[in-house]
């Protein structure tokens, strides 16, 4: 339980298309998308006094610019008292949400910037790409010997979940057509066709059962998101976002040493993620579960308590996620759909959830939107981070 | 393009005796002296109850595969003239988990929970590789 739960708001976002954009720099998705969310919130550039860039992951040289101000000295930021990197992977969403929520609530900071960007589309090849993540965050010592890789963990998780579960091939391709149908309605996303469980099914195999459309692939792009106290984000035009409740739970480093690989600890980090926000489930309007692969977007939406354990392949199928559905689910079509952007996979997510809860999100709105959940988690599936968002403090 | 070559593990001093055990064909882990768990993969402290009294201790080798699978693409480089070849995580009788491949195996046979055996890979002069094979039950 922490002490944020209706103190602090996100009043502000930004976001820049998904894609492979080679003409531009990388600099350019952190400064665009951080100046839409300084002027969505409606707020003077100069009250943010606190700049969080979380992690590049393409190049050191532009990950030590981020960390070297340079966010701050692009915008101009003049009253910014700190510039400060938060990163812990897929999950920097909610760790800097956390840290950014804590520093207003104990007063350090007053308004802070939180802001990915990443060129994992054009910044590296495509084996490199396959290479990089072959290596980072797996271990050099008791992994990387075997032919460990994301696919390879992915599809881990993926086999023991169908033999626990009885979960198909087809059900795990709905979750794939669930937020390719999100994604057709988000201008931000790379993937915009139509999509069925049969082109799923017939895609090539990567790592069995795990076929080339059951993973993200990887982009450039960027997103950001103003945090500032309840007090006075009420004075600003956005419909404040308040954090409600958070939880998480941090199981492993070494993905082999996870004892349960198709549950992790998102039980436990939900429960009382819900508990804080004194709400549940089905309060939720808007689920924004972290999809790197299908597999894990079950996962979530099972051990959050959407569903009983084996039923989520069920529900993905019916169409009870897709728009018009009972519980919307990853409403910007997640990594599967719009693109993994590295770090900024979950920001986006979180960006999206605010964005629903603003009532911002335009085609893909969900009416009357007004309380979410967001998850994410970093490395390899390392940590289950849970975080529940509304506009009205239960 | 060439392809790179294996990865050999990074290895850090404490874990070494695992690795001098593997070239001898050995498949050592650790134990707690204080409380009696068993340790995988090498740890400066025991993991449960923060004892410096980790001692080494001779595996049964024996374990079931608790996940598995058949990379059949895009591997790393090092890895694309390996393919297929089959990712699993190994749990012990001594109840740790590791990751390795299965070797000597039909891959329509493989399945969760399956009985397996330790056998050895050699990688370099330095390292070998502890992998496993389905138990023969004939």
């Amino acid at each position: 339980m922490s002490e944020l739960k209706g103190k602090v708001a996100i009043v502000g976002i930004g976001e820049v298309p998904t894609g492979r954009f080679p003409e531009t720099a990388a600099i350019y998705h952190a400064i665009e998308s951080a100046k839409q969310a300084i002027r969505d919130a409606g707020i003077n550039k100069d009250e943010i006094d606190f700049c969080m860039p979380t992690a590049s992951l393409f190049s050191p040289q532009f990950n030590t610019e981020l960390v070297t101000c340079r966010v701050v000295e692009e915008l101009g930021l003049k009253n910014c008292k700190k510039n400060c990197q938060v990163f812990s992977g897929g999950s920097s969403s909610s760790c800097g949400l956390q840290m950014a929520g804590s520093l207003i609530a104990s007063g350090v900071a007053r308004t802070v910037l939180f802001v990915h960007s990443d060129r994992l589309g054009t910044g590296v090849t495509a084996q490199g790409g396959i290479d990089l993540f072959s290596t980072a965050g797996i271990s050099a010592e008791w992994e990387v010997p075997f032919g460990q890789h994301y696919s390879s963990i992915a599809a881990l998780s993926t086999t023991r979940y169908k033999y626990e579960t009885g979960c198909t091939d087809e059900q795990l391709a709905a979750v794939c057509v669930s937020n390719r149908k999100w994604a057709q309605m988000n201008p931000n996303a790379f993937f915009r066709k139509p999509l069925t469980i049969e082109e799923v099914m017939a895609s090539k195999m990567l790592s069995t059962p795990l076929r080339a459309k059951m993973s993200n692939m990887l982009f450039d792009g960027g997103s950001a998101f103003v945090l500032t106290s309840a007090e006075r984000a009420r004075d600003l035009p956005n419909k404040p976002v308040y954090i409600l409740g958070e939880s998480g739970v941090v199981s492993h480093f070494v993905f082999s040493q996870e004892p349960d690989v198709s549950r992790f600890g998102w039980g436990k980090a939900a429960k009382e993620a819900f508990e804080e926000a004194d709400l549940t489930p089905q309060d939720m309007d808007v689920a924004e579960i972290y999809d790197s692969y299908p597999v894990y977007q079950m996962i979530g939406f099972e051990e959050l308590g959407f569903c009983e354990r084996g039923e989520a392949g069920e529900i993905f199928m019916r169409g009870d996620t897709w728009p018009g559905g009972r519980i919307p689910c990853t409403t910007d079509g997640g990594m599967l759909s719009k693109g993994h952007i590295g770090a900024g996979g979950a920001v986006s997510l979180l960006v999206e959830a605010a964005r629903q809860l603003m009532g911002k999100a335009g085609e893909r709105q969900v009416k009357d939107a007004r309380f979410a959940v967001e998850t994410a988690t970093g490395g390899t599936y390392m940590d289950a981070q849970v975080t529940i968002l509304g506009t009205e403090i239960p | 393009m060439d392809t790179p070559k294996r990865p050999v593990p990074i290895v850090n001093p404490w874990a070494r005796p695992f690795w001098d055990a593997a070239r001898k064909k050995r498949l050592v882990i650790q134990r707690c002296g204080d409380c009696n768990t068993y340790i995988f993969y090498p740890r400066i402290a025991c993991p449960h109850c923060f004892s410096d009294n980790v001692e080494w201790v001779e595996a049964s080798g024996n374990g079931i595969v608790y996940s598995f699978t058949v990379v059949e693409n895009n591997a790393p480089s090092a890895f694309i003239g390996e393919m297929p070849y089959v990712v699993a995580i190994i749990k012990l009788e001594e109840g740790v988990q590791m990751l390795s491949n299965v070797v000597e195996c039909d891959l329509d046979k493989l399945h969760c929970d399956m009985p397996v055996e330790v056998t050895f890979e050699k990688l370099t002069d330095e390292f070998t590789l502890p992998k496993f094979r389905p138990v023969k039950t004939f």
